[in-house]
Parts: C-alpha cells; sequence; structure tokens
C-alpha cells in the first residue's frame, strides 16, 4: 500500500496542477480576508448611530466588538474549498481521460489498492490545502479588520481545525465524483455548477416552500458550509452578548450555517455524501472494463 | 501466489459487449522461453483477449491466468507481467522519467529503475522532456520502458510495431527474442503476419473471436505445400512423364506454365531431361505466408454467417 501512496504522491506533484489550482485558492481566499475586513470596517462606521449605540446598549456590547470578521472567514472558506473539491475530481477524471488509468491498474495489485490510495493522498492534499486556504484568509483579515472584530486564539484554532476538515472532505468529495463522471470538463463544471448554483436555487426554494429549514442542513453543500457556519455562529454569538432568538437564525444563515446541525454532526453528514460518492465511485471503478 | 511458471493459459474466454460478441470460447496456452504472435485481422478479438488477461476488462465466461493466477490474484503484478497496450496514456505534461518513477514507486522498484529501462528503449537523452512533445515512436518506446521496469518474467504487446519506425521496430524484434531466450514469455499481437513473422516462434491466430490456428510458425509453413512452376517446351508430355513419376498434383496455369505440388524442382527438372522435354523456366513457389494468414482470418466481414471452425493445436482449422 505504501507503494502506492508515494506513486500517487508522484502523480500530483510531478504535474503542474497543484500549484495551478493553489494559485487561484490563495488569492480568492486573501480577497476573502480582505474583503471581510474591508465590509467590517464599513458595518461598524454604519453603525455609529445613535440607533446602533441604542441595540448595543440593549445587548450589552458594542458595534465594534462584534466579531463581523468570522461571517466573512466561513464565506471565504466555503468558496476557497472548491478548489481543493476540483482538484481532487481530477484525481480520477483526469487518469480515464487521459488513459494513464490503464498503467496505474496494470501496476496495482487490486483497483481497491489504487482508490485506497488515491483517497489517502487526496485527503493529505485537502489538507495542505485546508491550511494554505485559512493562512492566507487569516492574513487577508488581519490586515483589514478592527483588531476587536478579529477571534480570540481558540477561535482561531477552530476556524482552522474545521477549515482543514472542509478542505479534506470536499478533496474527497470530489475524488468520488471524478470516478462518477469520467470527463474532465464535465465534472468541474458539474461541481461548480452544483455548489454554486443548483443548490442555492434548492435552498431558496425549499425555504420559499415552508419546508422545514433542518432539511438544507443535510444536502451536501448545506452540511459542508454547516461545518464551517455553525462554529462561527456559535463563536460570534458567544462574544454577542443578548441576541433575540429570531436574530440567531438570521446569523446562522448570514454564517452559512441555515437549519444545519452542529459543526460536528454537519461535518459527518457530508462525510455520509463524500462516502456515497466514494461508495459510487469504489463500485463502478472495480468493475469498469477498460477498454 | 502464482507459480512461477510464466505460463499463459486462456480457456474457453469469451466476451460479450450487449449484443456483440467480441471473444467466444478461445482457448491458447503461451510458454516461456518463446515469442508468440497473436495474430488476427482488426475487431478479431485480440484487444480484448489480452485486456482479459491483464484484468482490465472482465470476461463474460471462461479464464486467463498468467503463472496459474488470474490477473488480480498476482500480489504485485507489474513484477510479473508487463504490458504494452494500444490507447495506453501518458499525462502530457509529466517528463518521461517522472512517468517512469511513479509507476517504479507502485511496483516497487528503486528509481534507478527509471533511468535504466530509458537507455534500454533508447530514451536517454529524451528524459527531462515532458511525454507531450514525443512522437508516437517515442511514446511507444517509453511504454515498452514502463512494461519492463518491474524486470517480468511476462510481456504483453498489442501492436507494438505502431509507430515505431524502421530501426525501432529492428530493435524490437532483436530485444524480444533476446528477452525470450532468456527463458520469458513474449506475447506479442498484430493484425499483420509479416510484420511479425521475423520475430515470434509460435503463433495463436484468431479470427471472428475464435482460435483458427496455434502452434509452432514453422508447422505452419510446413503445411503450405510447395510447388514447383515450370515453363516446358511440350506441356502435354512433361504433364504424363509426371503423373508416370507417379505425381497427382499438377495444374495447368492460365500462363501456360505446369504448377507441381509435392515435389521439389529438382525432380521435375530431371523427370522432364528423361521425357526429352525441354525446360525454359523453373521455380518453386515461396511459402506465402501472407495468403495463409488470409485465407485462415478471411470472412470475418463478408456478411454471411461463417462456417464452424474447429481448433486444432499445430494443425489448420
Amino acid at each position: 500500500m505504501g507503494n502506492l501512496v508515494q506513486a500517487e504522491l508522484r502523480k500530483t506533484t510531478t504535474t503542474g496542477l497543484w500549484w495551478g489550482l493553489l494559485i487561484p485558492t490563495v488569492l480568492v481566499a486573501l480577497g476573502g480576508g480582505l474583503l471581510t475586513g474591508l465590509i467590517g470596517q464599513a458595518f461598524v462606521d454604519l453603525t455609529s448611530s445613535a440607533d446602533a449605540e441604542q441595540l448595543s446598549d440593549l445587548i450589552g456590547v458594542t458595534p465594534d466588538q462584534w466579531k463581523f470578521s468570522l461571517f466573512g472567514i466561513a464565506r471565504s472558506i466555503n468558496l476557497t474549498t472548491m478548489f481543493p473539491m476540483i482538484f481532487g475530481a481530477l484525481a480520477l477524471s483526469g487518469e480515464i481521460g487521459r488513459r494513464t488509468i490503464t498503467t496505474t491498474f496494470l501496476t496495482a495489485p487490486s483497483r481497491m489498492h489504487t482508490m485506497l490510495a488515491k483517497l489517502l493522498v487526496y485527503a493529505m492534499w485537502g489538507a495542505i490545502y485546508g491550511l494554505a486556504i485559512m493562512g492566507f484568509i487569516a492574513l487577508g483579515v488581519v490586515l483589514t479588520s478592527h483588531p476587536g472584530q478579529l477571534p480570540d486564539t481558540g477561535g482561531w484554532a477552530m476556524l482552522t481545525l474545521v477549515c482543514v476538515i472542509s478542505s479534506i472532505l470536499m478533496t474527497m468529495f470530489g475524488v468520488g465524483l471524478g470516478g462518477l463522471v469520467s470527463n474532465m470538463a464535465g465534472v468541474t463544471v458539474l461541481l461548480i455548477m452544483y455548489f454554486l448554483v443548483i443548490e442555492n436555487l434548492a435552498q431558496f426554494f425549499l425555504r420559499l416552500s415552508g419546508a422545514p429549514e433542518a432539511i438544507v442542513g443535510f444536502l451536501p453543500n448545506g452540511s459542508v458550509d454547516g461545518l464551517t457556519g455553525s462554529v462561527v455562529a456559535d463563536l460570534f454569538l458567544a462574544k454577542a452578548g443578548v441576541v433575540p432568538e429570531e436574530a440567531v437564525e438570521v446569523l446562522r444563515i448570514i454564517a452559512g450555517a441555515g437549519g444545519a446541525q452542529v459543526w460536528w454532526l454537519s461535518g459527518l453528514i457530508f462525510l455520509g455524501w463524500v462516502g456515497l460518492a466514494f461508495g459510487g465511485s469504489w463500485a463502478l471503478m472495480t468493475r469498469k472494463d477498460i477498454t | 501466489m502464482h507459480d512461477g511458471s510464466g505460463l499463459i493459459a486462456v480457456q474457453n474466454l469469451t466476451k460479450q459487449f450487449g449484443p456483440v460478441t467480441a471473444v467466444q470460447n478461445l482457448s491458447f496456452t503461451v510458454s516461456p522461453g518463446s515469442v508468440t504472435g497473436f495474430l488476427g485481422p482488426n475487431g478479431a478479438g485480440k484487444t480484448t483477449t489480452l485486456r482479459m488477461l491483464l484484468g482490465l476488462v472482465k470476461p463474460t465466461s471462461g479464464t486467463a491466468t498468467i503463472n496459474g493466477r488470474q490477473f488480480h490474484q498476482l500480489g504485485q503484478p507489474g513484477r510479473v507481467v508487463g504490458a504494452v497496450l494500444e490507447a495506453q496514456g501518458f499525462h502530457p505534461r509529466r517528463t518521461a522519467r517522472n512517468h517512469l518513477r511513479v509507476y517504479a514507486a507502485a511496483i516497487g522498484v528503486p528509481d534507478a529503475q527509471a533511468d535504466q529501462v530509458l537507455s534500454l528503449v533508447g530514451l536517454g537523452t529524451a528524459a527531462d522532456r515532458a511525454v507531450g512533445g514525443f512522437s508516437l515512436g517515442m511514446k511507444q518506446r517509453l511504454a515498452v520502458a514502463t512494461a519492463l521496469l518491474g524486470d517480468p518474467q511476462v510481456l504483453v504487446l498489442d501492436e507494438p510495431a505502431n509507430g515505431l519506425d524502421p530501426e525501432g521496430i529492428a530493435w524490437l524484434r532483436t530485444f524480444l527474442q533476446s528477452y525470450a531466450r532468456m527463458g520469458r514469455t513474449v506475447l506479442i499481437s498484430s493484425h499483420l503476419l509479416a510484420e511479425v513473422e521475423q520475430t515470434v516462434d509460435q503463433v495463436v491466430i484468431i479470427s471472428r473471436g475464435q482460435t483458427m490456428y496455434y502452434g509452432p510458425l514453422e508447422h505452419l509453413r510446413q503445411q503450405q505445400q510447395r510447388r514447383v512452376l515450370v515453363q516446358p517446351s511440350d506441356v502435354g508430355a512433361l504433364a504424363t512423364a509426371l503423373r508416370e513419376g507417379g505425381v497427382q498434383t499438377i495444374e495447368q496455369l492460365v500462363d501456360g506454365r505446369l504448377a507441381v505440388s509435392g515435389v521439389d524442382s529438382k525432380f521435375v527438372a530431371d523427370v522432364a531431361l528423361r521425357a526429352g522435354v525441354s525446360v525454359y523456366g523453373i521455380q518453386e513457389e515461396q511459402v506465402d505466408l501472407e495468403r495463409l494468414f488470409f485465407q485462415l482470418t478471411s470472412g470475418q466481414y463478408a456478411g454471411y454467417a461463417p462456417a464452424p471452425h474447429q481448433q486444432q493445436q499445430g494443425g489448420w482449422a
């Protein structure tokens, strides 16, 4: 198994795809971080009014101490982890498309071994992407945010943890889907469309139809966003003083955790989706005739 | 684990792709120490058979084994069998050396093996070039190098001459023969007998997914009756003299010559001399294996149901 893991690792490091995707990933992460800080500052300026003072008196915290940067961090993580997901999706679809899968299967004890080796290597890449994403988001946020809006050390640690977990799971989800949709362009477009458009539309219509909000938290994007969003909502609320019950759900939606379960349960739900995609891919790849 | 015999055994192998029968009840064995040609026209089922042998395509029925085991039971397949297949791809932006280092890691051989096989196939100077810039022939050499990475006991090559220049073909021929002389097994497919005639010792000829012949190439040659083509001064007198001499198969050709089967040119010349017939020209017809191959494989796309053939070893079907 170690041999195959090394082989899969070499496959990823001997082409330019890993850094070709990492560059836009960190640029978007940095941009997201910078924008988060700027929007936070603008919010503080806007709320420096008599109304805001009344509100802050009511909840016991002044607007410049609200951890608004957290929401931007969560949204930036959700957006940028799509890059490692695409990186993962090209793991199998790229091999099938370029027909290198033939040599891969000819040099592996079994197709199962190949799939497992890919899973391990891409999980590692997911972690690397996750750390890079968190690092660049943090850089952007720190450069532009009011110090009072930044999370504390524990908050940063928790955000880093869920960012890395989210990135690993997204990458593995991509690997699974890449085996099911073996066309490189096809799987890339499908994933982008689903995570940016299709599920957001589905969530919108679900809410419009009056369906239970919790359904959203069981959808792929809803659950993986809930992983980071729930942590962010909890961190914000912990420092926000007294927040009315009806405002909590609005804040969770802003954080991307609308209808989502607690962070670890959201992670497990998305892990289920990863298992479904990977299991389907596994079943297909182990039976597929390579002609 | 496998028995290390180097034996390839295909038994009653059948593959159905929907309504299409690509391979039908195919059986043959390939022994170590020789180069075996796997021949048949395009679409005969060669590639499908080889891919079933290599575990890439699942047979509908029957078995294909290497060293007594199916491919997925070989443990470290790259150390047992190396394969060059059609449509075997390369990442265009990966260098030749890196391509080999990837699979060297998978097989579990030292990285130095990558440079050794690159030199062996004549790509040493192109090691750090991206494969996307390679010619078809260079890619084919790289595929051979990949197959050799694990120093395998068995080599399976599907149409390896495709894209190779004459120098490459000559190199491959010599290489495969010396590889087999080391007691290893080489199975090489082609749709042209002439392409592999000088390389192979044994042949398996298939058509319509069925075995038409398998055995030594020499047996195939011997089964083609030799003919002597003679231009006599008196056709009738020579034909009579030959019949009196015990020759049964005499045929008059449209150009006036006699085609005499079952004897050599010296015999015919001696009979002509004794009969007082002048001989203006005489020649022994060369064994035309290509024609024989065509006879064995013809009719695949003739549009009618072919007569059933029974496979036999070392003889005609």
